[in-house]
């Protein structure tokens, strides 16, 4: 079956009522909590999971995604209308987006990011299948040692790519792979890490984790102080930006595109990342880089732009290879398991239908968003009127109850709320709380390949070395972690310098 | 940063040291590969050299480089309004066993929005009701959750 054909036949699957419906609803969610300051994507896909237990694979992670880039859609208003980013995507887009909010232009601001939104996402996803298609032919060559190598390189890339401190990153990556090990273990079936406690023995949920860390954590550190929010209203009629601003920002759209999809594909480096580089470029290639901060349009267009290029982007290695980017990714990758799907090179192979029909959603689920936020922006900033004291008992109760249906068991609430505790205490020390979903997500995946490839190799750990590609990826990773250890130690030596002197 | 750098490198030192003499109760290998014992070893060394990494680290950096990036345990006021938060929702989790979930989430909200919030016992009361009763709605009847029951079958 060829590219298009495939297309064609996951937009037969995605095309019923319901499917849409969950494009719609997750569309909705996404916008709401790109929004909210104080809930990241990540917090609320693992919210929104207890909603979609019941359904089929398809349908439920339609909702998923359609939550993960409409959440960078609705990240630029708050930016723009009080200067507070909804996520870390946005935060380059306060820069701009604000001053010309100031300025009387927070229409064409929004109409803009939209307009860039869509753009980003629907060409990214084009790009995403040109990408992950082959990719996915390709890892067909991959045994469990190069997917072993492979995870082990995609984990010291998110570590070295995406944290602020490369060794509380690390720490955090071999905490999550801790916590992997606990329950029946892959080798010999016996209990490991259980200590008698019957709970134990099917290991730690991440739902557990994730909603600890993400939602108790997040809503700790939210809760703490008091959110007060002033927007800055728009009326309706004003949201259409004008025809000298779409020609302005045409050039900052195509390469914030190109930008953003790249970033993206990599392990670790995530929106965020494209966003700082799209603006970074704009500036640079600019004939008058000094308006840039003082309400550039291609300062919103750009960022906004290469973060939701940078969604469709992060699709590729987590469809084709299994391997998630970034704390989201690495939610929706606990997910598809939990749905029974089996993530990894296999997946396009083993489940043409669900991947194709999801393709299908992200280009539909584009064209929602821009309804949904071009006109209805100002009906979406209308949520920030909702005080946080109402929203985060809402959101402690969705956390209790959705961990509690995981097994309709108490125990797993408490653990829930002893990781809620500890997220509280990472997010205020700045340690990333995505390394230890992504390690608890691929631990066991990762033993079971070192087992798997250990076994066929007959014991011998040149197994991992005499196959190409297993080398290859390992190559890298030894590169990458020389790389890094050079730059610590240098840095290390400079300081050390500058204090003898 | 400095300070809560060195308690999480403690921290993780200790865990790691746990990591290691517990990996040491499975086998270590079986017959062609690694046994049950081998990655949490090496994953309590790796997370060990980590640990002393960010421990020496801490301990090296100039005072002058941490000019404001000194993170502030919560005291006082935020201090009291987190445990309050954590005890009311220990509380909800508790007592929804108990007394069932509709009940212990009207009970939690209403906590929440009189004591830790100021409304008025009114308003916090009307806000509960609705609240509790629209997520019981949607979870028990939208997404047969098998709810905690407590009287009346609730």
């Amino acid at each position: 079956m060829d590219i298009l054909q495939s297309l064609m036949h996951g937009f037969s699957i995605f095309f019923t009522p319901y499917n849409l419906w969950m494009a719609v609803i997750g569309c909705f969610f996404g916008t709401l909590v790109g929004i909210l300051p104080g809930l990241g994507p990540s917090a609320t896909i693992a919210l929104l999971l207890p909603f979609t237990f019941g359904m089929d694979a398809t349908p439920a992670m339609i909702m998923i995604t359609s939550i993960y880039y409409g959440s960078k859609f609705g990240g630029s208003t708050t930016s723009i209308l009080i200067n507070v980013p909804g996520e870390g995507a946005s935060v380059v887009t306060t820069f701009d987006g604000y001053k010309m909010a100031l300025q009387g232009r927070a229409g064409s601001a929004l109409g803009i990011s939209a307009i860039g939104s869509f753009i980003g996402g629907f060409v990214g996803t084009i790009a995403l299948i040109f990408v992950a298609v082959p990719l996915a032919d390709f890892s067909l060559k991959f045994g469990p040692a190069e997917y072993f190598s492979l995870i082990l390189m995609g984990m010291l890339t998110i570590v070295f790519v995406g944290g602020k401190s490369i060794a509380k990153s690390l720490m955090s990556g071999v905490l999550g792979l801790a916590l992997g090990v606990v329950g029946t273990d892959v080798v010999q079936g016996a209990p490991r890490f259980v200590y008698g406690v019957p709970e134990l023995m099917d290991g730690i949920n991440f739902v557990v984790v994730v909603m600890g860390v993400f939602g108790i954590g997040e809503v700790l550190v939210s809760a703490e102080e008091f959110m007060k929010m002033d927007s800055i209203k728009v009326p309706f009629n004003k949201l259409w930006p004008t025809l000298k601003d779409l020609a302005d920002s045409t050039g900052a759209m195509l390469r914030g595109t190109a930008i953003g999809f790249f970033v993206g594909a990599l392990p670790g480096a995530g929106s965020t990342i494209a966003s700082f580089l799209s603006y970074g470029v704009e500036k640079s290639v600019a004939k008058h880089p000094e308006r840039f901060g003082e309400g550039a349009i291609e300062g919103v267009a750009a960022p906004e732009t290469a973060n939701n290029a940078a969604c469709s982007g992060a699709m590729a290695p987590l469809l084709a290879l299994g391997i998630p980017g970034s704390g989201a990714t690495a939610v929706m990758l606990g997910a598809l398991m939990m749905y029974g799907l089996k993530p990894g090179p296999m997946l396009f192979h083993t489940s043409p239908d669900f991947v194709w029909a999801l393709i299908a959603s992200m280009f539909v689920g584009n064209v929602i968003l821009l309804i949904m936020n071009l006109p209805m922006v100002p009906l979406f900033s209308l949520s920030l009127r909702v005080s946080y004291s109402i929203l985060y008992p809402i959101i402690i109760l969705i956390c209790v109850i959705g961990v509690y249906s995981l097994s309709t068991n108490v125990f797993d609430v408490w653990v829930m709320l002893l990781f809620g505790v500890a997220g509280y205490f990472m997010k205020k020390y700045d340690i990333s709380g995505a390394p230890l979903i992504i390690g608890l997500v691929l631990g066991p995946i990762m033993e079971h390949s070192l087992y798997r490839a250990l076994a066929l190799g007959q014991g011998r750990i040149s197994v991992f070395v005499t196959r190409p590609i297993s080398a290859v990826l390992l190559g890298i990773a030894l590169v990458m972690t020389i790389a890094v250890c050079f730059k610590t130690v240098k840095m290390m030596r400079t300081q050390i310098g500058e204090e003898e002197r | 940063m400095k300070r809560a750098d060195r308690i999480f490198a403690l921290i993780s030192l200790a865990l790691s040291c746990w990591l290691v003499i517990e990996s040491l109760n499975y086998d270590y290998t079986t017959d062609y590969t690694p046994g049950p014992g081998f990655l949490p070893f090496w994953l309590g060394i790796c997370l060990c050299l980590l640990s002393l990494f960010l421990l020496f680290d801490s301990i090296r950096r100039r005072d002058a480089k941490e000019e404001g990036k000194e993170v502030k345990m919560p005291a006082g006021k935020a201090l009291l309004r987190l445990g309050l938060i954590l005890l009311i929702t220990a509380g909800l989790v508790f007592f929804m066993m108990k007394i069932g979930f509709v009940l212990a989430a009207f009970v939690f909200i209403a906590l929440i929005l009189i004591v830790l919030e100021k409304y008025s016992i009114v308003k916090g009361v009307l806000y509960s009701i609705v609240l509790s009763g629209a997520l019981f709605l949607i979870f028990r009847y939208w997404l047969n959750v098998d709810l905690p029951k407590g009287w009346c079958g609730l």
